[in-house]
């Protein structure tokens, strides 16, 4: 599925609404792994399996530790378009 | 459904809702099967708050030797669980040499399983080993060696051995890999990184079979079928009764493979029915021909005349007693299709695909799921039987000049079974019984294993038989006694043992053998129950509103004469 900056933020928000439903989505786009107490080691994966799914692309899991906020997470699927 | 629609489902999960645990038994991390099994469980019991707990990582036998307080256990049983040499997270060695140890050590764990199952008494799924072996046999791929076949051997006799315990259920293998072919279930990737060997297609296929085993559907209770066309290939009204075929000679095989799996069917409990626009008379003359694989005695009503089949429905229904809802209605025309589903809606319409096998196999695969049950009772072989029996019991009482005196001579025996509590079919009929139903209250085998341990807790199976014939178990009622009063919890009764005066010889009996000074039911009117809504209303001489209660002494009065002779097993040791 093509990149696309601001419909891309918007699922990427889905994605995050999907897996931390209790975090208001005003919160999401400033979102880290140190602030959100749910964003565990479990979390980290499914968030990835859905953004996986959301976007039809195949995430590293050695990249679990740097994609640790959403700003990031946005970085790198820009990232993924370009490449 | 995808991991995002499953999260999505468990954010709709009540808390509030009583709560159904299930312990999810794996070896590996359950990650997203986690999800996928509470998410499928939740939408087979939305009503339920669905909390599904997994075990410790790496100690399956051990997670199910400590099973307590779960309403269900699920298995997702792979190779490594047996011995972690058949598994790829391990450093164990995969030479020739370690091969007989491994198997030794396999059935030693399958032997620690199976030991455990068997004391678990909750309702328990489990998927055999469903990954591919590790490449640590000689052989090349494409060929299975001896230690390969002796692993599968192992699991072969453990599967056949826990699936005679009460309450286990065993994935289909078959079914599984139409769902998830073999090639799509391995991720090495996500096993190695995370400890989930499962693809998320695969973690759903697995899941959603667990949990179509622990929140199994009600089944279809009856099929009524169209012939021409369908039940056999041809029009006998221009054949005639011998120009009709359903055989591989004449390439309509189809419908010989559906007339077997009607008289499967009928055998099992379902109840068969024709709708046909003919003449009754040549197709009696069909039903007489001996090639044919489904029987006459295996079909009751036949509907056969020229009249719309709506009305044929309509008048199977009454006989059967029971709602479309409950009944798939099979014919080879869209136009009598689109007309019998109009005119009831809720019954589930099949188009018999003619000359189209592939489309005929689906067919049957589908009659088979929308039939198929966990057990088959003895009362299943009585079912049909005791239709045409009650109808040949109606048509007598109502061409007897007093009721009163047929009742009489009916030879009526009514046979409490106060030991029934682990008889399987008692709960059955709890759960499929709509129109004499108390409260509609459906229950899981747990709760109902509870309800039935709770102090001073009674359950009584009644059976029913008169000079017609056996109709088998056909009442449930079950309640507590406290101090001078017994409390009904549930009470359902058989459609078809209606008009027999069986519900007021229930309450005899239960004020009889406890001494009871009053009743009290949980009554609460449903879209379903209005015959157990009129009878308290009869008893009543009100419009009841819960809790509906009432003396000894109001119900002798009002008890109308009863001429059943009675017989009561009392409760064993439990």
């Amino acid at each position: 599925m093509p990149f696309d900056n601001m419909n891309d933020e918007r699922r990427l928000t889905s994605c995050f609404q999907t897996v931390f439903p209790d975090l208001p989505e005003t919160s999401i786009p400033s979102a880290t792994q140190a602030l959100v107490p749910a964003w565990d080691s479990i979390a980290a994966i499914t968030l990835v399996n859905v953004i996986e799914e959301e976007f039809q692309i195949q995430m590293d899991f050695d990249l679990l530790g740097e994609l640790d906020s959403f700003q990031r997470i946005l970085k790198y699927l820009e990232q993924q378009k370009v490449s | 459904m995808t991991l995002t629609e499953a999260l999505k489902i468990r954010q709709q999960n009540s808390k509030d809702a009583p709560l159904f645990l299930v312990k999810l038994a794996c070896g590996f991390t359950p990650l997203h099967l986690q999800t996928f099994l509470a998410a499928r469980i939740q939408q087979a019991l939305p009503e339920r708050n669905i909390d599904v707990t997994p075990g410790v990582y790496g100690d399956l036998a051990g997670c199910l030797e400590s099973v307590r307080e779960a309403d269900s256990v699920a298995i997702a049983l792979e190779w490594s669980d047996l011995d972690q040499r058949l598994g790829y997270r391990g450093a164990g060695s995969w030479t020739p040499r370690a091969l007989p140890d491994v198997i030794v050590e396999a059935r030693r764990m399958l032997d620690r399983i199976a030991g455990a199952i068997e004391r678990i008494t909750v309702p328990l799924a489990l998927s055999l080993p469903t990954l591919p072996l590790p490449p640590l046999f000689h052989t090349p791929g494409g060929q299975a060696g001896e230690p390969e076949l002796a692993l599968g051997r192992s699991v072969a006799e453990f599967a056949e051995r826990i699936a005679q315990f009460p309450g286990v259920r065993i994935v289909s293998a078959a079914r599984l890999e139409e769902n998830s072919p073999a090639a799509t279930r391995f991720d090495l990737k996500s096993d190695l990184a995370t400890g989930l060997p499962y693809t998320l297609s695969h973690a759903d296929a697995v899941a959603s079979l667990l949990a179509r085993l622990l929140a199994p559907a009600a089944p279809k209770k009856g099929l009524i079928t169209d012939l021409d066309d369908t039940l056999w290939n041809g029009i006998v009204g221009e054949s005639g009764p011998e120009g009709v075929s359903w055989d591989l000679a004449s390439h309509h095989q189809m419908h010989g493979l559906y007339q077997k799996l009607l008289a499967a069917l009928s055998e099992e409990g379902t109840l068969v029915a024709v709708a046909s626009k003919n003449d009754a008379a040549v197709v009696a003359k069909v039903f007489e021909r001996d090639d044919l694989l489904l029987s006459s005695q295996q079909v009751f009503p036949m509907e056969v005349h020229w009249s719309a089949k709506s009305g044929s429905v309509e008048r199977i229904l009454r006989t059967w007693n029971i709602g479309a809802d409950s009944v798939v209605f099979v014919d080879d025309s869209p136009m009598e299709l689109a007309e019998v589903a109009a005119a009831h809606p809720g019954i589930e319409c099949i188009r018999f695909p003619t000359n189209d096998d592939r489309e005929g196999y689906r067919m049957l695969r589908r009659l088979r799921d929308l039939f198929g049950k966990q057990r088959l009772s003895a009362e299943d072989s009585l079912r049909l039987e005791s239709i045409r029996r009650g109808a040949q019991f109606r048509q007598a009482a109502t061409s007897d000049t007093s009721p009163e005196s047929f009742l009489e001579q009916a030879q009526a025996k009514v046979t409490f079974n106060f030991g029934a509590a682990g008889d399987p079919r008692v709960l059955e009929l709890v759960n499929k019984t709509n129109q004499f139903n108390l409260n509609g209250i459906r229950y899981t085998e747990s709760d109902w294993q509870r309800a039935l341990a709770a102090p001073d807790a009674f359950v009584a199976a009644i059976s029913y038989e008169d000079k017609f014939g056996p109709l088998g178990k056909i009442a449930v009622i079950q309640g507590r006694t406290e101090s001078g009063r017994l409390h009904i919890s549930t009470w359902v009764m058989s459609c078809r043992a209606f008009s027999r005066r069986i519900e007021f010889q229930c309450l005899k009996a239960l004020f009889d053998r406890y001494g009871a000074r009053e009743m009290v039911f949980d009554f609460a009117p449903t879209p379903k129950n209005g015959p157990t809504h009129e009878f308290l209303a009869c008893l009543l001489e009100n419009t009841p509103f819960s809790p509906v209660s009432f003396s000894s002494q109001l119900f002798a009065e009002r008890c109308p004469r009863l001429y059943h002779q009675v017989e009561t097993i009392s409760e064993v040791e439990r």
